[in-house]
Parts: structure tokens; C-alpha cells; sequence
């Protein structure tokens, strides 16, 4: 359990680094590009040379894609991923923030304006002429996998319109949606209340903003930290009355959970009560599995599946694997690919894409061959960025494991993405 | 229900968790990271050198006699030669099958003398097929060839020590554009360029570079996925023997082994492997452990099985921890350890006596079943077990027995657990 009078900033783990490189051997990003030395590089080796109110030793460390291969190899728990988060928020006080990374970081402020005019915005962004033009003004790569805007109203439309029709229940479940559920895919919250509702729990959902995850990524900690405030006042007291809080968006429960706290050294009560509250959804439904009702459908597929880098962070294996394993007829195959390569906002960064994209290629193949040996129509991967990169890389759809689950109940037609 | 929690990714948690999928259990393991074999040479040490004594040993079992008797709580005492030579044999058929066979001296109860990083004889049981043309009993003259600008491998000190031990050998050097025109790299990048290097203008320039009759070592970077075909069509197209010697890390064989390891468990086995996972509290109930917990982002995460194992390799691989002034513990069961608690007592004076340090001795004393010991020597919990480099008694540094120890208590261990009715 985390205890804040033992916890330590993720510099000082730098000491633990016996310099025995499995972290370097296993970087994907390194392994794709010279203009990343490793893990070991950027992180405890080069910290012991960053010094406050001293120019940054090595700017390399922005290459970093975050996704944390090189924290879950490492024998001696070296927060090298967390060490590099932070020499990239100095780097960002220390320079600026680019005007293209402030956009990125932006993605509820983009969402919400994109959806008064869904249709128009879709075309404004996805046509080919305004994508050069973005690729040149703002240097965000013009073929990079940017999401659309539901043309079919927010998630939150569909929830007032649901609200009355909501199961009442004596037991309770809070349901944070984010940003990409809100604006883009309000399917897999609309999958994720279905299930919800069907392992007899009433779903709530407060009102709540961003989690701050793309600001954080982008070097951008003040910005983030009012997110994270923000949503600690909304959601700060259903956590301390009790309730867990559930998210289908692994970056969004982790940054809740972790990674904005530590990132942000915020180590209130408060601020621990809402971690210990925040669940990754299949986090939880495995954890209340005797809950779960087994009138599973027979569903004969195989899934080709990628575990998206957060379920690194978050540290608890793989939990949509092991809820998924109980629907007959399912088979789920793992793809042991170390990432997607598009980490967050990484790969829509002109100088990042081919990176990005040569990173995505062990999975990329995995997806083709599972494809070509098994006739799979989807594959699935609990975030969101990762399936739209996993659908760029592949042409194959992706679909978020609770979509499957909800199919399996008879819920929700896979093939659509419409509750039934 | 998990039937085997294994707690540990090194050399004896990956072979534990193949052998008990194989025996049809369903196992688990959890770990930190990844463990030893990345900054070892690949090789597997069975027993390099007795207690206290200079020269190498000739046959490890032969020898074991005289180990069990200086240290009688010694982790080979418990599996016995028979133990030892069956685990050993078991290890090499599996790694045949698994496409990255192992090989002996021609006397099966031999070690080898292979060419070490410095050029210095490192006495080896069993090495991967690419380092055998090395063995030191061989009569070729040795040609070292490195790579400009590869940082981590010194082809002059090896044949300047090769030749003060009375072998020919000499050194040369290569540009590494024949393998990478990357601006920095290390030996695992290299190994990765290899795997799609056109290795006809690397065999003209060691065709060019070598003397009849000589056999040539590389930096062992010969590929990771092709490894064994690019062995095989280097060495015809030179003409001549060629051999791999390990580097400072990372360990390319070392990293070879654990990733075919790793992937038998994982995509054939259909074991589950969870890292980032370190294991920190345990719940045991009537004398059994139910489950143990593990480290995470908001709350641990139990994990409960009928079976627990602990393979996390002690001091070196992080399974103990200590504090300054010397006391030293098992960080998840608290089990009673063998080394010593006070500072002063670790070290020897002498950095490299052949003795050893006793802190490296240090470890969790175990039963002949291999089950962990209280201090009345009784079995601590009824269905928990160790193996590997935590166990008390054996020494990995000066023995040079880290592989030998971690495969033959791993074995052991899982045919004593499979046995015990939990
Ligand atoms: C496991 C291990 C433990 C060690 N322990 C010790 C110890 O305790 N004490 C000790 O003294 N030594 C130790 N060493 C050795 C020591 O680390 C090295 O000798 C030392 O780091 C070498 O320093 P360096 O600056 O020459 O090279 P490195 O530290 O290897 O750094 C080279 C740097 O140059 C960069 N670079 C390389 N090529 C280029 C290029 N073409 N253009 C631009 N940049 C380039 C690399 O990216 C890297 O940042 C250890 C080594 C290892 C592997
Ligand atoms: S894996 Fe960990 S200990 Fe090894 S070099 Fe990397 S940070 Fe250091
Ligand atoms: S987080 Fe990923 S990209 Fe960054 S150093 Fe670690 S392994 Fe490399
Ligand atoms: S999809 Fe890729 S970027 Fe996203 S988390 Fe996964 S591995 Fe990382």
C-alpha cells in the first residue's frame, strides 16, 4: 500500500541502478533510434548530473516514449521512466513547451470544441489538405492515427438521456469516462455501463475533467496539477464515502491512481483516498468476480490481444486477459509485443512518428499473422491511443476488451459498437 | 486456482516454471525484473573452483565430494551428483529442443576452459553451441577480431593474455560498418543488426583478416533470432572455426537463454509471467501460505495458489535486502538466514580471496525437499519452497556455480513440490 512517509522521489532510486543494462536491451525506443541512448542513459545515469538551476546534461531524454519496458525488466526497481518524466517537465520549464505539444496536451479542451460541430470538425481535421497543413504549421505527423469526433453526441448526451432508465441498486459503482470516451468513443463507456449495470451495480458518474495524463507526458506540470485538483474536489469525496471508482481508459485510472500524485509530489489524505478508490475496470470486475454473472453467450473467436504499457505501471498483470478467459469459446492470445509505439501523444509528433511506427512493428506483425492464421476480425487493447495506432498500423479493427465482455452477455453487438 | 506461484524471473524461476508447465501445473511467475543470466556470459558454471583453492576444477562432480565436505549445507549436498548430472541433462535436452543447444567437453564429466572477456581460462560446464571452439584444449591458434568503436569487448587484452598462458593468438580489428552503420550501439544492438546484415561482406573481411588454420573469436553479437544460422553460414563461408566470447554486459547469450526460456513458458507452455511485480507481504494461515501480495499503483495485488515458490536469487538478485550496519533479510517471508548480521563479518580483507565473502554465502537454509527451515529446523510453511541463489551455503561468485546451482535446486525443487500433497 502506498504510505507517504515512505515514499521517495524517483531520482533517488538512481542509487539502485547497478548499471547492468537489461533495461537498455529491452528499450524499444533505442532499439529504433540513435537519437535515444537507452534507459540507463537517460535516466540514472545521466541524473546523477542534473542539478538544480543547472542546464539539463543531455536533451536526448525527450525521446523517451514512457512506456516503461525498461521499469518492468529492471531487477532492482529503478524508476527510470518516472526519473525521465521529471528531467522532461525541467527541460519543459527550463525551454518552453512547444505550441503543438500545448495542443496535445489539450485533448478535453480539443474534444469539446470538435463536438459542437462533429461532422464539420472530422473534416476540418481529416482531410488530406488540412493534414499537411498541420503537419507543417504544428509539426504533428499527417499521417498519424488522430481519433474522430462521435458524430452521435458525447457520452454524457447519452447518459442524461440513459439516467432515467439506470438500474437502482444498493450497490454502487462511480464511472470515470474520460476524455476519449466522453468526445470520441462513447461506445465503450455506454459497454462498460451495460456490464456494469448487468453484474447488478448502479453506475454513477460525476461530473469530472480531464485526468491530466497528455499535459503530464508533455512536460506541462502546472497545467495538469489544476486538472488533478479539479477532479480530486469532484471526486475526492465519493472516494472518501467509499465508493470505487471504475475507468475504462488504463492511462486515465493510472494517472488518478499514481501517476499524477507522484509526478506532482501530492501526497495529501485526500489525495490517497482517491487512489486507493480508482480501479482499472477489469482490474476490478476481476477482483469481484464471484459478482459476475456467467450467462455468457458461446462466442467462438480468437482475439489477438496487446496489454497496453499502462498495465505496466499499474502493476497488476492482466487483468482483461484473465476476465476474458472465463467467456466459453473465447480464446485470447497474448502478444507479448513490448508497445504499440504511439505512447500517448508520442507518435503524433512529426520528429517521433517513424519512431512510433517502427516501435509498433513486432506487434503490427503479431496482429497480421493472428489475422492470417486465424481469419480474426478485431483485436483488442484496453486504451485507446493504442487501438487507434494498432488499426493504423494494422487496418485491422480494435476493439477495448469490455466491448468483447459486453458482446459476450448479448449486450452489445461488436460489429457496430451499439448496445443492444 | 494457481497450482505454482513461482516468485522470481532468473535462471531458476524461468527453468521452475517450465518444468512444473510441463508437468501439467498450472503455474505462475511474478517478478521485479528480469534477473542474472543479462550480465553473465550465457554459460552454464556447474563448479569452477573449490573453496579456498587456485586452480580450477577439473570435473565438477568428482570435485562435489570435497565441496559437500567444506560446506556441508551446500545446495549440491541436498540434490546429490545424481540430482546434479540429471538436472544438467535435462537442461541440455531442453535447450536442443528449444533451438539453442549446449555443449560439453568430450569427457561428459569435464568442464571446459573457455577464453574469458579478459583472455583469462574460465572453467565452464556446459556453453552454447557458439562458444565451444573456443575451449582451450583445442590446438587452432586463436584469432581475436573486434569491431572498431565497439565500447565493452578488448580483442588485444584477450590475445595478449591467451599468449601469456602459452597459447597463439593475436588480434585484429574490423570496421563495424560491416555490421551497422548506426552511430552508437551496444553488443545487443549489434546482435539485432546482425540478424539482417549481409554476412558475405563480413566473412570476406574475416576471410581476409585470418591465417590458415587458425580459429577466430568474435564479440558474442552473432544475432539474437538467427543466431544459430548465422553461426552455421559464417563459418562455412570463412572456412575456418568460429566462436562467440561474452562481453562486459549486456549479455547477448545471456539474453538469448533467457528469452528462449521466457518464450517456451510463455507462447508454448502457456504459462503466465508477470513482471514489475515485486512480491512484499505474504498471509499464511494453519502453517500454509494463501496468498502473497505484490507491490502496485494503488493497493497490493494478492496472489493466491496452492503452491509457493521463492526464486529470488538472494543478494545479488534482490531477494534479501540490508541495512548499513549489516543486518541482512529475506524481504518477503522474513526466513531465517545464515549470513552474517554484522557489517565487519561480510567481507573478507582481501577483495579477491578464493575463499569467497561470506555475505555471498549467506542464505535461506532449506530441507532435503527444499523447503525453507526455521530455526528449529522445521519447515516453515507446509507448501512453500526455494531454489536458486538465495539458498544458504553455496557461494556463485569464487565456486563459479550460479547456473549449476539455480537448474539443479529448480529441479529439485519442482520434483519435490509435485510430489507433496498440498
Ligand atoms: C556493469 C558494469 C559495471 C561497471 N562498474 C564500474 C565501476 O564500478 N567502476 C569503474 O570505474 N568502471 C566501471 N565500469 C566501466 C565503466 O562504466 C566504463 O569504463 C565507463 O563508463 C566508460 O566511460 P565512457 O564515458 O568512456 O563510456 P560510456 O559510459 O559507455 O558512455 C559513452 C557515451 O558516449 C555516447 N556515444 C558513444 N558513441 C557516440 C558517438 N559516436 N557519438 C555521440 N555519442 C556517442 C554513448 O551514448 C554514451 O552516452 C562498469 C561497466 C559495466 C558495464
Ligand atoms: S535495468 Fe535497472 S539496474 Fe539495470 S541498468 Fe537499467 S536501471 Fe540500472
Ligand atoms: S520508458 Fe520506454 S522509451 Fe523510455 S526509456 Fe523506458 S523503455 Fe525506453
Ligand atoms: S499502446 Fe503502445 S503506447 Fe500505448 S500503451 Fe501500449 S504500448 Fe504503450
Amino acid at each position: 500500500m502506498f504510505n507517504a512517509d515512505t515514499w521517495l522521489p524517483p531520482e533517488v532510486s538512481l542509487d539502485l541502478c547497478i548499471k547492468c543494462n537489461i533495461c537498455v536491451s529491452y528499450c524499444p525506443v533505442a532499439e529504433a533510434t540513435d537519437l535515444f541512448p537507452g534507459p540507463k542513459y537517460a535516466g540514472p545515469q545521466a541524473q546523477r548530473f542534473r542539478m538544480a538551476g543547472q542546464p539539463a546534461p543531455d536533451l536526448s531524454v525527450d525521446y523517451c516514449s514512457g512506456c516503461r519496458v525498461c521499469n518492468e525488466v529492471c531487477p532492482n526497481d529503478v524508476n527510470i521512466m518516472e526519473m525521465n518524466a521529471r528531467a522532461r517537465a525541467a527541460l519543459v520549464a527550463e525551454k518552453g513547451i512547444p505550441l503543438r505539444n500545448r495542443l496535445l496536451g489539450r485533448n478535453e479542451l480539443l474534444g469539446k470544441v470538435g463536438s459542437r460541430a462533429p461532422r464539420l470538425a472530422n473534416f476540418a481535421l481529416h482531410n488530406p489538405v488540412s493534414r499537411v497543413a498541420v503537419d507543417a504549421l504544428f509539426g504533428i505527423a499527417k499521417e498519424a492515427p488522430l481519433p474522430r469526433w462521435s458524430t452521435t453526441g458525447t457520452f454524457v448526451d447519452w447518459w442524461e438521456k440513459h439516467y432515467p432508465h439506470r438500474l437502482i441498486s444498493d450497490k454502487k459503482v462511480v464511472y470515470f469516462h474520460g476524455c476519449a470516451t466522453m468526445y470520441y468513443e462513447p461506445f465503450i463507456g455506454k459497454a462498460a455501463v451495460a456490464v456494469l449495470e448487468h453484474m447488478g451495480y448502479e453506475v454513477i458518474v460525476p461530473p469530472q475533467n480531464c485526468c491530466g495524463l497528455p499535459m503530464l507526458s508533455n512536460g506541462e506540470f502546472k497545467a495538469a496539477g489544476k486538472l488533478y485538483d479539479n477532479n480530486l474536489r469532484k471526486l475526492g469525496p465519493l472516494a472518501a464515502e467509499g465508493y470505487d471508482i471504475v475507468g475504462t481508459s488504463t492511462s486515465c485510472t493510472l494517472t488518478l491512481k499514481e501517476e499524477a500524485p507522484h509526478l506532482l509530489d501530492r501526497h495529501s489524505e485526500t489525495t490517497q483516498a482517491l487512489t486507493h478508490a480508482v480501479w482499472d475496470i477489469f482490474e476490478w470486475i476481476r477482483d469481484h468476480e464471484d459478482e459476475l454473472p456467467r450467462d455468457f453467450i458461446q462466442m467462438e473467436m480468437v482475439i489477438p490481444y496487446h496489454p497496453p504499457c499502462q498495465y505496466r505501471a499499474h502493476r497488476v498483470g492482466r487483468p482483461s486477459m484473465d476476465v476474458l478467459a472465463l467467456i466459453p469459446g473465447v480464446e485470447v492470445h497474448e502478444s507479448h509485443a513490448r508497445c504499440c509505439g504511439i505512447a500517448g501523444t508520442y507518435g503524433y509528433k512529426k520528429e517521433k512518428y517513424d519512431i512510433a511506427m517502427k516501435v509498433g512493428q513486432e506487434l503490427f506483425s503479431f496482429i497480421l499473422e493472428e489475422e492470417e492464421h486465424h481469419h480474426t476480425e478485431f483485436n483488442a487493447c484496453d486504451s485507446e491511443t493504442c487501438r487507434w495506432q494498432i488499426e493504423h498500423g494494422t487496418g485491422q479493427e480494435s476493439r477495448h476488451p469490455i466491448e468483447i465482455l459486453a458482446a459476450a452477455y448479448g449486450l452489445y453487438d461488436l460489429e457496430t459498437r451499439t448496445t443492444l | 486456482m494457481t497450482d505454482l506461484l513461482i516468485i522470481g524471473a532468473g535462471l531458476s524461476g524461468l527453468l521452475a516454471g517450465v518444468w512444473a508447465r510441463r508437468q501439467g501445473l498450472r503455474t505462475r511467475i511474478a517478478a521485479t525484473g528480469l534477473g542474472a543470466t543479462h550480465w553473465h556470459a550465457g554459460t552454464i558454471d556447474a563448479l569452477g573452483y573449490l573453496p579456498g583453492e587456485d586452480a580450477p576444477v577439473r570435473s565438477p562432480f568428482a570435485a562435489l565430494t570435497r565441496l559437500t565436505a567444506a560446506r556441508p549445507g551446500h545446495p549440491y549436498a541436498l540434490t546429490g551428483e545424481a540430482g546434479l548430472r540429471e538436472a544438467l541433462a535435462a537442461f541440455r535436452t531442453l535447450l536442443e529442443k528449444l533451438g539453442l543447444p549446449y555443449g560439453g567437453a568430450a569427457n561428459p564429466d569435464e568442464n571446459l576452459l573457455l577464453p574469458s572477456p579478459a583472455g583469462a581460462p574460465r572453467p565452464v560446464y556446459l556453453a552454447p553451441a557458439a562458444q565451444l571452439a573456443g575451449d582451450m584444449s583445442r590446438p587452432e591458434p586463436y584469432l581475436v577480431v573486434g569491431f572498431q568503436a565497439l565500447r565493452d569487448f578488448y580483442p588485444t587484452v584477450i590475445a595478449e593474455n591467451l599468449t601469456k598462458l602459452g597459447f597463439r593468438a593475436r588480434a585484429e580489428f574490423l570496421p563495424i560498418e560491416l555490421i551497422t552503420d548506426r552511430r552508437d550501439f551496444s553488443t545487443i544492438d549489434l546482435a539485432r543488426a546482425m540478424d539482417s546484415a549481409d554476412l558475405s561482406r563480413l566473412a570476406n573481411a574475416l576471410k581476409r583478416v585470418a591465417a590458415p588454420g587458425e580459429r577466430i573469436g568474435l564479440p558474442a553479437i552473432l544475432g539474437l533470432r538467427r543466431h544459430g544460422q548465422i553461426l552455421a553460414a559464417l563459418s562455412e563461408a570463412v572456412g575456418a572455426p568460429i566462436f562467440e566470447i561474452p562481453t562486459l554486459p549486456p549479455s547477448v547469450p545471456g539474453l538469448r537463454l533467457t528469452t528462449v526460456l521466457r518464450e517456451h513458458f510463455e507462447r508454448d507452455l502457456h504459462g503466465r509471467l508477470d513482471l514489475g511485480m515485486t512480491v512484499t507481504d505474504f498471509h499464511a494461515e494453519a502453517g500454509r501460505v494463501t496468498w502473497v501480495a505484490s507491490r502496485a499503483s494503488a493497493r497490493p495485488v494478492r496472489h493466491r495458489a496452492r503452491r509457493f515458490l521463492l526464486a529470488t536469487g538472494g543478494i545479488l538478485g534482490g531477494g534479501f535486502h540490508s541495512e548499513p550496519r549489516g543486518r541482512v533479510w529475506e524481504t518477503i517471508f522474513d526466513l531465517p538466514l545464515t549470513a552474517p548480521q554484522k557489517r565487519s563479518q561480510w567481507f573478507r580483507p582481501d577483495f579477491l580471496a578464493p575463499e569467497g565473502h561470506p555475505v555471498f554465502r549467506g542464505g535461506v537454509r532449506v530441507g532435503p525437499d527444499f523447503r525453507p527451515l526455521t530455526l528449529a529446523g522445521e519447515p516453515a510453511f507446509e507448501n512453500l519452497w526455494a531454489a536458486g541463489n538465495l539458498l544458504a551455503d553455496s557461494d556463485p561468485i569464487s565456486e563459479r556455480s550460479l547456473e549449476g546451482v539455480a537448474i539443479a535446486t529448480a529441479r529439485a525443487a519442482v520434483t519435490s513440490l509435485i510430489n507433496t500433497d498440498v
